[in-house]
């Protein structure tokens, strides 16, 4: 299913969503950048943004959840599982974003499934929409296929109007799942696509592949063959001799799930609730068990893992790349250390 | 992404299939083994048999405390009860040790993978345990005692720091007692009343008697120090590094191979692991750090 949508059109959806009840998350200007918020009305939407400083993975995997309750007082056990009731609507994301929530998808729905994430996915609806272009120098999509969204989205806008600079005001948005029709069919939003508008599309995405180069000197095929050759490199101590350890990257990444599971009482501490949190694996003690003992104390040792995560082992265990190339692990790294950078030292090494 | 949305109608998400949540756990008594550890027997309310494998472990929930990944030292051939050897070494534990019999406490599991006993079967049992390593160990030795008739020869190298910090000694005579078996005992530091063998726990290998490498098992569990050394040990008497099996300690905070806490290389401990073979801990650089 495609529909002619406008700016107007989305914002207007985007009420009918509220008005329904749904929780409605998107991109909002706050001074010069762009965050994912939940917002109390369409209008404050923006479709066409650079890029939000946080992944809109906290709507499915927020930063601290309640996993459940319990009471004490008793001698019997009394816990009660909590079930997330928000299954949100987010409209405006990109491509490398989807792709992310693509590979938590898998993650959180492969093997022992995931109540909590897949309770809030369950019901929620992803409305992408395309880049022209790289939304910054730091991304490098292109060499990690982040650029073309494969999944995680149910609706995709692409800009018909606009481009670099200009704020497009009309898209062509096509279902790409049933809930995607279902979202494009309520209230008939739009209208139906006329040739020049399917034309200006191609044209758009035409232009999108000739906007995008790659910064990697060798192709991602070949990164996990790299890494294999480069576990004892130099580089990491040289590299992390910089690092801070303030798990920024693991912060603002779109595919980083790790987390810590914690009790925290209420007051009287007769009561409270277990939480899940994001936890960061270049983070001090993130490999620190009872006792005392810590398995990965030096920062090289810390800042190899992530890289071996992102580059091999997550397209070993998932069958996608742990990293889609959205740059913002080099934007907010403190200490300037870049993972495109890594990746082209080690090929230079290897 | 459409699958998973199958998979949440399936489940019919709404909490109740957590893998979070607990299932009950009565204590029924408690024991002092040591200054720091005791042994906790248990079984689940709800009427189920753990049904766990030696090896696997289990996460120990205290409400207002959190959670902990602990070893199940009994044999599974106890079907009524399970018994886990906790030491006060943080949060979770403390407060398990200040809990008394009629207790109730959170259970998750069995989890991960154990020994692999119906192919260890048949064969004879080197056993070789370095302090808090003979909890989990204790699981494999008590089923092997109780499947005698399926296993060869046993000999159990146990060390610890000193004579008081030695774990399950009230069950030395009975080991000792089963036929073909020896086991032979050194702490790193004796006193004056410590008649046995002294220093770190690979003086026993030279001790050891002759063993057939040709059908011989091992089973390694003790810290990241220890292990290292008893590894090259069984190298050395030619056992085929798939027959030696080694359990490793993480922090599992999530028990399903996903919260990342327990990763080595590209590994999720409490999926693969805790039990490994030699084998396989030669691709995981990560296993000796």
């Amino acid at each position: 299913m495609e529909r002619v949508v406008t700016a107007k059109d989305l914002a207007a959806l985007a009420d009918d969503m509220l008005r329904a009840g749904r929780t409605v998350a998107g991109p909002v200007r706050r001074k010069e950048r762009y965050f994912y918020e939940a917002v109390s009305r369409g209008a404050d939407l923006a479709f066409d943004f650079n890029y939000c400083v946080y992944s809109p993975r906290s709507f499915f995997f927020p930063p601290g959840e309640t996993l459940l309750t319990y009471s004490i007082g008793t001698n019997e056990l009394n816990v009660a599982p909590e079930a997330p009731r928000t299954s949100p609507v987010i409209m405006g994301v990109h491509p490398c974003d989807c792709n992310a929530i693509g590979l938590l998808d898998a993650v959180f729905g492969s093997g022992v499934p995931d109540d909590h994430y897949l309770a809030r996915r369950k019901d929620s609806v992803v409305v992408a929409v395309d880049c022209h272009g790289p939304c910054d120098p730091t991304a490098f999509c292109r060499d990690m296929g982040g650029n073309e969204a494969q999944e995680g989205f149910d609706v995709m806008l692409t800009p018909l109007n606009g481009g670099k600079g200009q704020a497009a005001e009309r898209y062509l948005a096509a279902a790409a799942t049933e809930r995607g029709r279902e979202l494009l069919a309520y209230n008939k939003v739009g209208k139906e696509p006329a040739r020049a508008d399917r034309d200006a599309a191609e044209k758009f995405r035409e232009a999108k592949a000739a906007n995008f180069s790659r910064r990697l000197p060798y192709a991602v095929e070949k990164l996990p063959a790299i890494l294999d050759r480069s576990y004892n490199s130099l580089l990491w101590q040289v590299t992390a001799k910089r690092c801070y350890s303030c798990g920024s990257c693991n912060l603002v990444c779109p595919t980083c799930y790790c987390f810590t599971v914690k009790d925290v009482p209420d007051l009287s501490c007769a009561s409270g609730k277990r939480v899940r949190e994001w936890d960061g694996c270049q983070l001090q003690d993130f490999a620190t068990v009872a006792g005392g003992h810590n398995f990965r104390p030096e920062s090289s040792s810390r800042l190899r893992h992530r890289i071996f995560r992102k580059g091999k082992w997550i397209k070993e265990q998932q069958g996608r790349m742990g990293c889609v190339g959205c740059g913002r692990c080099d934007r907010a790294c403190t200490a300037k250390i870049s993972v495109v950078e890594i990746y082209t030292q080690l090929a230079e090494e290897a | 992404m459409p699958e998973v949305r199958a998979m949440a109608e399936k489940l019919n998400v709404g909490g109740q299939g957590s893998p979070f949540a607990p299932e009950e756990a009565e204590i029924l008594g408690v024991a002092d083994l040591t200054a720091l550890e005791k042994l906790f027997k248990l079984r689940l309310t709800g009427g189920r048999s753990l049904g766990h494998a030696p090896g696997q472990f289990v996460e120990v929930s205290v409400p207002g405390f959190g959670e902990a990944p602990i070893s199940i030292c009994s044999s599974p051939t106890q079907r009524e009860i399970f018994e886990l050897c906790v030491r006060k070494a943080g949060t979770v534990t403390a407060a398990l040790h200040g809990l008394k019999a009629g207790d109730r406490i959170g259970v998750r599991g069995p989890m991960g993978r154990g020994f692999d006993v119906e192919e260890m079967a048949g064969n004879d049992m080197l056993f070789v345990a370095g302090g808090l390593g003979l909890a989990p160990l204790r699981s494999l030795i008590n089923y092997v005692f109780d499947r005698r008739e399926r296993f060869g020869k046993v000999w159990i190298l146990y060390g610890a720091k000193t004579p008081q910090e030695l774990l399950f000694t009230n069950e030395f005579d009975a080991w000792r007692k089963q036929p073909g078996t020896e086991l032979m005992l050194t702490v790193d530091r004796p006193d004056e009343n410590w008649r046995g063998t002294a220093g770190v726990i690979t003086v026993l290998f030279r001790k050891l008697p002759k063993v057939d490498p040709k059908r011989t098992y091992v089973a390694v569990v003790g810290p990241p120090v220890m292990y290292k050394f008893v590894l090259l040990e069984t190298l050395s008497l030619k056992i085929p590094r798939n027959r030696i099996f080694c359990s490793l300690e993480r922090h599992m905070r999530c028990g399903v191979g996903r919260c990342g806490h327990c990763q080595i290389n590209n590994v999720y401990v409490c999926k693969e692991g805790p039990v490994f073979r030699f084998s396989q801990m030669e691709s995981l650089p990560e296993s000796f750090a």
